[in-house]
């Protein structure tokens, strides 16, 4: 979960709250569901929180949530824009792998120490999160005083260009460096260079921004140095990349948001592609159709439709109600607000007419602002109205629906043979089903080839997190002779068991892989010998009324001549023997093991 | 009157007028000590014999002393050597006489600190010389200390003076030891019992098939065996403690109306994640997170509900709802994975895929393990077990879901429980579950939950309402028997001496 470091001062005077402690601070946020974790080296608060409001990101966006709490805001709220005097460019060379771009110019900011701190916090974690470590979003930030554009023909006065570059076609200085490289150079040689190498590997063509002077970002992998934003920057120029629109825009948003907080004028940027033009940052808002007789059901209480409002109103939202019917063109413009606004940029309106269902049923129209991401479905606008009216408030009920309970079938087996497996004295284990193929074969003896039980191809993981976890077991012995090598310091007699999982690739599965449950017991003790298993074996048998024949047959793991097939009315199940000396001495035994194994399923 | 055989002799051995210790009656009656001592008690307890208690005083040679009593005390052996020289006369070099004592080793010393605190004689720039004029009391002739070794030897030590014997325990010649010395008398009652006669009831040791069929049970008396002494150590067979938590789990859910779930533990990423509204390019859906298989991508889904899940995904459910703006293929739906929790089996019950269309209500849970690539250490493993639990209705509440919740924690002693509000892709609202440690006091997090979102209901065909919730199932076992290291208990490398002697849970 992603953790932003705040700082209660800059909180304090965001919200315009100084009165507040840092106790009070820290139990308001975590009614917003921000978790203190800590503190750094400075003094600010870690604050841990689930992942869906990404707006709250920077300290800005954490005062804003806050100042909805307190009730000194109320309402959506869209920062006013300035018209376009830059354009961005999109040349056919962009590569086609990272196609979009978006931006912002972000005018009077002023940046103090704070602020720079958090504007790099902010794109940072934005990086981590929406913009998948910077795959599906990167964020570069300009400072516009560097910046040369020349006269386009676009709508804009200035322009930059978007476009691609041969990984050696063109040099530039990157930040944290005083040395001219090409873009592939970046990535052999600067350690942002290498670690973002991964991203653009492969391309034929690398993302790079151009202005007048030439190439001056080489995203989503570092900035140059000639644009870099330093303490006292006044006007930013901010740019983002991707391989979705609608991502970019997002991240576009929240940082404008931020900025404007800091009393930065928010400037309008054209995105020319060659096939379309949009203007951006896209600040508009979003709505849905919530219903109240949801929002009581969902919260289980009977609440009147001001309250409602008042409630939506806290949680940063709009809300436009009505219950009595309405013309059914409303209802049809609602249909045709776009899910998806990768083109068409509507207006911030906030006047969207009162709405009621058909059936003359109580319904909100809430307007969403652009920084809430995480708005997908109604619900999740209910579950807003819940926040705000406190869950912690709701009285716990037990629902009045019936059902009958019960256990499974393969449940209930496994426990009866673990039962019987008790009480013949054995102690009941419960081991990885992860393990290694040496565990499962070499130091049992045993090859994947052989035919004999274990003997199959294991089901492997593709990127193991150990050696000692790479497949999962084929079956269960070589997991108590494990715990029996662990535990040879221990008294003896050693009776163990174990019921569970054994698994191997077989395509006629439809997932692919078998898996079975196997009933693995061993016997280690002096005097151990193939009867005491096989005296174990046949009270099994017997307790399931099951037939037991024990043919002779060969396993590597065990002494030929003293191991035998079990066969459980009339099907072959599984093994029964005395375990190789060499399998013991493997392991460091120093005692006589005899043991079985046979699938669960045998005993049906 | 009928006694036991011990008894009966120490009766007829003891006597009115005379008291005999126990060791002497036990010579005399060639019995073990310590049964006639027992025996004695139990006569004392029926008011046939006085028991007398006094403290003796035990003392023995040591091996140094012993030798001592046969050869001489090294200092008497120099004071011979020294008038056979005469020394008596003329100072004599102390090498001859050492020699000539047949002095080794630390008998140098010890002969030569006590020839002069008994007075024998003095040394003198290493000559020893002999003053037989000076002093009456030394006789060596007559050393006490040589005839306390005698009368010690001889077991007479009782006439010895306490002084000597202090000296000879500090030269490290005796030990002394004290023991209880118990002698008896017959009681009045005890001679009028003799007088009308005592017989010897038998004593057998073991219940035989032979005695209960002959009837001979009813003629004999049982042996007594020391009943408080502690017998040999056995093991019996114990279900692992883990599983004996889910199987109480298990018994809490039943009763609450649950039905119990199984499935495969391998399954398509489409089950374990793409049903659950988890985008492809969420970040745990890596392998950093989940345990990918090398196996043939699984091609049996069902291809209505894979291309409704894909519409969720894309476009999102409902008249004004969104989709994920993320890339999401059939390729990544179909990538075998261990399952990295049970809620692939929820959404295969769900959908009708395991045991065909459910109609609410329901309520369905499982027990069952799960894969996830964290980091092993004394709190997480790889593999652990998912309590998993559901309820289908329509018209569910969050005060429904709180209700069920409560239930559910205080069957195992957690109570107060707060619902903190929480992000889940796959329910809305979602809330972690908090609750205060039985022991400790402490807060701690005890639960995700949530209404499952449309989005995930919608595809799969469910039209009301499913409130779900999950745990781990290890969490609860530390939370109710404080286990600190989760390890010894799970795995291979566990401790068999721990599972022995845990507790059982009741």
């Amino acid at each position: 979960m992603p953790v932003v470091d705040v700082d209660p001062e800059e909180l304090r005077q965001l919200t315009g709250h100084d009165e507040k402690s840092g106790e009070e601070l820290k139990d308001d946020l975590f009614a917003l569901g921000l978790e203190y974790e800590g503190e750094t080296e400075d003094g600010e608060f870690q604050l841990e929180f689930a992942p869906d409001r990404l707006d709250r990101l920077s300290v800005e966006g954490v005062a804003r949530s806050l100042r909805y709490q307190y009730g000194d805001d109320r309402g959506v709220y869209v920062p006013k824009t300035n018209d376009a005097e830059w354009t961005i460019e999109v040349d056919e060379s962009v590569p086609e792998e990272r196609p979009y771009v978006t931006g912002a110019v972000v005018r009077g900011v002023d940046l103090d120490a704070d602020e720079l701190d958090s504007l790099i916090q902010l794109q940072e974690k934005l990086h981590a999160t929406m913009g998948r470590k910077r795959a599906k979003g990167a964020i570069g930030v300009h400072d516009l005083a560097m910046l040369k554009g020349h006269s386009g023909d676009g709508a804009g006065e200035k322009s930059i260009s978007y476009r691609g570059v041969e990984p050696d076609g063109d040099t530039f200085v990157p930040l944290d460096d005083d040395e001219e490289r090409t873009p592939a150079e970046v990535l052999r040689e600067h350690d942002t260079g290498e670690q973002y190498a991964p991203l653009v590997e492969g391309l034929e063509r690398y993302p790079a921004i151009y202005d007048d002077i030439g190439l001056f970002s080489f995203p989503p992998v570092i900035n140059g140095k000639r644009t870099e934003v330093e303490e006292g920057s006044r006007d930013l120029f901010i740019e983002m990349t991707g391989t979705d629109q609608w991502t970019i825009d997002k991240m576009c948003a929240i940082v404008c948001y931020a900025l404007d907080a800091r009393g930065g004028r928010i400037e309008e940027v054209t995105v020319e592609y060659p096939d379309r033009e949009l203007t951006r940052p896209d600040l508009s808002t979003t709505s849905k159709t919530v219903s109240h007789e949801r929002i009581e059901t969902t919260l289980g209480i009977d609440i009147a439709g001001e309250d409602v409002v008042d409630l939506l109103e806290r949680a940063g939202l709009d809300a436009d109600t009505s219950d009595e019917g309405d013309s059914d063109d409303d209802a049809v413009e609602l249909e045709d607000v776009p899910t998806q606004r990768l083109e068409s940029r509507s207006e911030p309106d906030v006047t969207e007419p009162a709405t009621a269902d058909p059936s003359g049923e109580l319904v909100y129209e809430v307007e969403i602002p652009p920084y809430r991401v995480d708005v997908l479905h109604p619900m999740d606008i209910v579950d807003d109205v819940g926040r705000a009216y406190g869950f912690n408030d709701l009285e716990p009920k037990y629902p009045d629906v019936s059902t009958v309970g019960g256990r499974h079938d393969t449940s209930r087996l496994e426990d009866a043979a673990r039962d019987a497996l008790v009480g013949l004295g054995f102690e009941d284990l419960l081991n990885f089903h992860m393990t290694n193929e040496a565990e499962l074969f070499e130091r049992m003896s045993l090859s994947p080839d052989d035919e004999a039980l274990g003997a199959r191809d294991p089901a492997t993981i593709t990127e193991p997190y150990s050696e000692d976890y790479t497949v999962v077991r084929t079956w269960a012995l070589p997991s108590l002779l494990m715990v029996l090598e662990n535990n040879t310091h221990r008294a003896y007699p050693q009776d163990l068991s174990e019921i569970g999982l054994v698994a191997g690739v077989d395509l006629e599965e439809p997932t692919n892989v078998a898996e079975g449950r196997s009933v693995a017991g061993v016997v280690a003790r002096t005097d151990a010998s193939y009867e005491d298993a096989k005296a174990r074996l046949q009270a099994i048998a017997r307790a399931f009324d099951a037939e037991l024949e024990t043919p002779p047959t060969e396993h590597p793991s065990f002494i030929s001549g003293r191991t035998a097939e079990v066969v459980l009315d009339g099907e072959s199940v599984g093994v029964i023997g005395e375990v190789h000396p060499a399998v013991l001495v493997e392991h460091d035994l120093e005692v006589p093991v005899a043991g079985f194994e046979f699938d669960l399923d045998g005993l049906r | 009157m009928r006694l036991p055989e011990t008894q009966v002799a120490l009766l007829e051995a003891a006597s009115a007028t005379e008291t005999k210790t126990v060791a002497q009656l036990a010579e005399e009656l060639g019995e073990d000590a310590t049964a006639v001592t027992r025996a004695a008690f139990e006569l004392e307890d029926t008011g046939l014999l006085a028991v007398d208690e006094h403290v003796a005083e035990d003392v023995h040679l040591t091996d140094e002393g012993e030798t001592y009593r046969e050869d001489g005390l090294p200092e008497l052996r120099l004071y011979e050597a020294a008038i056979d020289a005469g020394a008596d006369d003329d100072p004599v070099p102390m090498g001859e006489l050492i020699g000539a004592a047949g002095l080794e080793g630390p008998e140098v010393d010890i002969a030569l600190s006590n020839f002069a605190r008994k007075g024998l004689g003095r040394i003198d720039s290493g000559e020893v010389i002999v003053d037989t004029t000076e002093g009456p009391d030394v006789d060596p002739d007559a050393d006490p200390e040589t005839e306390a070794l005698e009368a010690i030897a001889a077991g007479n030590a009782g006439y010895t003076d306490p002084g000597i014997l202090d000296r000879l325990e500090t030269r490290g010649l005796i030990e002394r030891t004290e023991t209880t010395v118990r002698s008896v008398t017959l009681t009045d009652e005890g001679v009028t019992a003799m007088m009308e006669g005592v017989e010897v009831a038998e004593t057998v040791s073991a219940v035989t098939p032979e005695l209960l069929t002959s009837g001979e049970w009813e003629e004999v008396e049982f042996t007594e065996y020391n009943v408080e002494a502690d017998a040999e150590t056995v093991h019996g067979g114990k279900e692992h403690i883990l599983r004996q938590t889910a199987n109480r789990v298990k018994n809490v859910l039943v009763g609450m109306g649950f039905q119990e779930m199984e499935g495969p533990h391998a399954d398509a990423e489409f089950w374990i994640n793409d049903c659950l509204f988890m985008p492809q390019d969420h970040p745990a859906r890596t392998h950093w997170d989940q345990f990918g298989l090398d196996v043939p991508p699984m091609e049996g889904l069902p291809e209505d509900l894979l291309e409704a899940v894909e519409s969720a995904h894309r476009d999102g459910v409902g008249e004004d709802g969104e989709g994920y703006h993320s890339p999401w293929t059939t390729d990544v739906a179909r990538q075998v994975d261990l399952r990295g929790h049970t809620t692939s089996l929820s959404m295969r019950y769900l959908s009708g895929e395991q045991v065909g269309n459910l109609e609410p209500p329901q309520r369905y849970f499982s027990v069952e393990k799960v894969y996830r690539n964290d980091t092993l250490d004394p709190t997480h493993l790889l593999e652990f077990f998912q309590i998993e639990g559901w309820v289908m209705a329509e018209d569910l509440s969050v005060r429904d879901l709180m209700g069920t919740f409560t239930e559910f924690y205080e069957q195992f002693g957690i109570t107060d429980i707060e619902f903190k509000p929480h992000y889940n892709p796959y329910t809305e609202p979602s809330f972690e579950l908090f609750g205060k440690h039985p022991e400790t006091g402490e807060l701690i997090e005890i639960g995700n939950s949530g209404i499952f979102r449309e989005e995930v209901l919608s595809p799969l065909g469910v039209d009301c309402d499913v409130m779900a919730w999950g745990l781990a199932l290890e969490r609860l076992l530390m939370l109710m028997y404080g286990f600190e290291d989760i390890r010894d208990v799970h795995g291979t490398l566990c401790d068999l001496e721990l599972l022995r002697n845990v507790e059982v849970v009741h």
